[in-house]
């Protein structure tokens, strides 16, 4: 089974994602911040990551770019989520290597098929 | 009385002149001694000279010495009765025959004296000539220069600057209250002393309060706490209490209740009462636009105001509207879950709540768009990405993307395009968001069974007919336009509340949104929308029969003339 990490400190939203994602049986963890977030992405190495951007101590572009500076790390499709929608925004997603940028408030369906697109092609 | 300097060393000449010109009442003085001649001419300048040619001094050289000391004086040689040295006529005005008797003598005497009077009177006359134009082009370029500024202390240097040109004062004292505290201005010949400049403060705030009743002045001023800001031409030299002895004079500079300042100017010559005019003048003429510049700061002011209200009002928008997402995220993600029946059967009514609760997260979430939206182009932070583009790629995507709707209200959705209109430089995205929310607000207005047609055609700015309210927007219109139309059947629009359509939050747009769900914000963005892409919208309306909601983008020129790029 194909183990996904939910990073968000809105408990709320990793809930629903946990549930729709773990219906189509993906393994999910989750972890509700940034610190957090990074320690279960070296400790469980996932197979995605589905991440906020607006997080106490660490936020989602940090997390994003250290992640994909390591080798170890940097083939993990990351999706960002965020409430923000503007164009700088998403120039910084790219730069730090987010493969996907999910705006809320975002459909389930959607987050589904994004995750499925990622992980079946592989 | 007249003075007559002879020159002559014959004793005989100078006996009968000095006779002849005495009993007529003319001062007279004789000498042959070049340093004596001198020294009575420095002494008093004579207003004749009579210079006897047989004297043993040569005339050319003494008239050399001696003109630069007597400009004015007139010159008269006493000569023979043939007397042919032209060279010595050019240094004299007349001449005197020697046998001349006393009746010519005399005449000649006077009238040289009459002309010289004239002479000097037209001179005068001259000089007050050119004195009046200079200070009519002192004030004149005084005024240029007020014009040119709304800074206040630059006005009050002005001023000062254009009574020195008219008046070329050797002190003035300003007293000016168009600092942030009262500033007494010293513009100075000389130096001054610290006692000279107490005195100074002291006079020009008594001077102040003397102008107001009662002592009633518009602001205190500390005699202890009053700045002083000095300007002195030549520091090497010093002023003494003298100055006061100078003459003066004194201004205020204001406007109805508006004081902006007083001077007083100190010359060491007396003042004419032309200068006391110029000086008047010029005090006077700096008021108005001083006055105008107390404005314009005000104006200025108000202005930061209202601009940082208007960005905190942008920023608390868009802050709102991003903390808002996120529980709506929550709520949504919760219904859709709850909606999948993977929790569990719902039973029918539950059903019809959970449609209910999901179509007003819908709602609120528009709601937040339409209200960014709004705040991103008023903040001027909307990107357009602005393409050569053809209107019926816009038309034909709002067709696909709404004739479901349209269908589940059995709404017949007519298109009429004419066909090969010309491209236009838009933003597609932008455009299509323009009308899919005309065409889904006609969805929403129009009964069942009814029709809606979407039509398009080329139209030059000058054909563009619309309601007395909108045509403000179609003057701005030049050229050739794009025109596209969202005709209804609807419940149409009273004509009282056409001219509010495109108003934020309009009274209708609120009645009719809550009817049929919706912001409130989708016309008033897509104005702002049009006015980006400088086009214009416009309707027409008529209650029970349907609107009919236009838009006009112009057509693209040969070569894009407009850049891509933010807005």
């Amino acid at each position: 089974m194909k183990k996904i990490l939910i990073v968000d400190d809105e408990q709320d939203i990793v809930e629903s994602l946990k549930f729709v994602l773990e219906a189509v049986d993906y393994t999910c963890y989750c972890a509700y911040n940034g610190e957090d977030g990074l320690r279960l992405a070296k400790e469980i190495l996932p197979d995605l990551i589905i991440l906020d951007v607006m997080m106490p101590k660490i936020n989602g572009y940090k997390i994003s770019r250290l992640l994909k500076y390591d080798n170890k790390y940097k083939n993990i499709p990351i999706l960002m989520i965020t409430a923000r929608s503007q164009e700088e925004d998403k120039l910084i997603g790219e730069e730090t290597g987010v493969n996907e940028y999910i705006t809320k408030p975002f459909e389930l369906d959607y987050v589904v098929e994004k995750v499925n697109q990622y992980l079946k092609a592989s | 009385m007249v003075r007559i300097l002879l020159i002559s060393d014959r004793d005989n000449q100078k006996e009968k002149f000095i006779n002849l010109l005495s009993r007529n009442k003319y001062s007279v003085e004789a000498s042959a001694d070049v340093q004596l001649i001198t020294d009575l001419i420095k002494v008093e300048t004579p207003d004749i000279i009579i210079f006897d040619t047989y004297t043993a001094i040569d005339f050319k050289t003494l008239s050399k010495n001696i003109k630069p000391l007597c400009e004015k004086t007139v010159v008269l040689l006493l000569v023979p009765d043939k007397f042919t040295d032209k060279e010595l006529i050019k240094y004299a005005n007349g001449f005197i025959f020697e046998n001349s008797n006393d009746e010519i003598i005399l005449g000649t005497i006077s009238m040289n004296l009459r002309m010289k009077n004239s002479l000097e009177k037209l001179s005068d006359t001259n000089k007050d000539l050119q004195d009046s134009l200079y200070r009519q082009n002192a004030l004149y370029s005084t005024s240029s220069q007020f014009a040119g500024t709304l800074d206040k202390k630059k006005l009050i240097n002005f001023m000062v600057e254009g009574i020195d040109r008219a008046l070329s004062f050797s002190l003035t004292c300003t007293l000016s209250f168009c600092d942030s505290e009262p500033v007494l201005l010293i513009n100075s010949l000389h130096e001054l002393s610290d006692e000279i400049i107490s005195a100074l403060k002291l006079r020009t705030i008594l001077q102040y309060k003397s102008l107001f009743e009662n002592g009633q002045v518009p602001y205190e001023i500390d005699i202890n706490k009053l700045k002083v800001s000095k300007h002195i031409k030549d520091s090497a030299s010093r002023f003494t209490f003298d100055i006061f002895h100078y003459d003066n004079m004194f201004a205020p500079v204001r406007l109805g209740d508006n004081f902006y300042a007083c001077v007083e100017i100190f010359k060491d010559s007396p003042f004419s009462s032309d200068d006391a005019t110029c000086f008047q003048t010029i005090a006077q003429q700096a008021a108005l636009p001083l006055k105008s510049a107390s404005l314009y700061q005000e104006i200025k002011e108000t202005n930061l105001k209202l601009e940082k209200l208007e960005r905190l009002k942008s920023e608390f928008i868009s802050i709102v509207s991003h903390e808002l997402r996120t529980p709506l995220t929550s709520i949504k993600n919760a219904l859709d879950i709850l909606m999948t029946g993977k929790c569990g059967e719902i039973n029918e009514s539950g059903t019809k709540f959970l449609d209910m609760a999901k179509r007003n997260v819908q709602r609120l979430s528009g709601i937040i768009n339409d209200l960014l939206d709004l705040s991103k182009i008023e903040a001027g932070k909307m990107d357009f990405n602005f393409q050569n583009i053809n209107i019926h790629q816009v038309i034909d995507y709002v067709k696909s993307t709404l004739s479901i709707l349209a269908k589940e209200k059995n709404l017949t959705l007519i298109i009429d395009e004419t066909e090969n209109l010309p491209d236009i430089n838009a933003d597609s995205q932008r455009l299509e968001q323009v009308l899919t929310n005309l065409v889904s607000n006609a969805i929403k207005f129009t009964p069942e069974g009814k029709k809606i047609t979407i039509s398009s055609r080329l139209l030059n700015a000058s054909y563009i007919e619309v309601h007395p309210y909108f045509q403000d927007e179609i003057n701005k219109l030049k050229g050739d336009y794009i025109v596209v139309s969202v005709k209804d059947e609807g419940i149409g629009i009273a004509e009282k509340d056409l001219l509010h359509a495109f108003d934020k939050f309009a009274q209708i747009e609120n009645s009719l949104s809550r009817k049929v769900g919706g912001s409130g914000l989708g016309l008033p963005i897509a104005k702002q929308l049009l006015d980006a892409h400088k086009g214009a919208i416009w309707c027409s309306s008529e209650l029970e029969k349907g609107s009919d909601f236009c838009f006009a983008i112009p057509v693209a020129a040969e070569k894009s003339l407009c850049p891509a790029g933010q807005y």
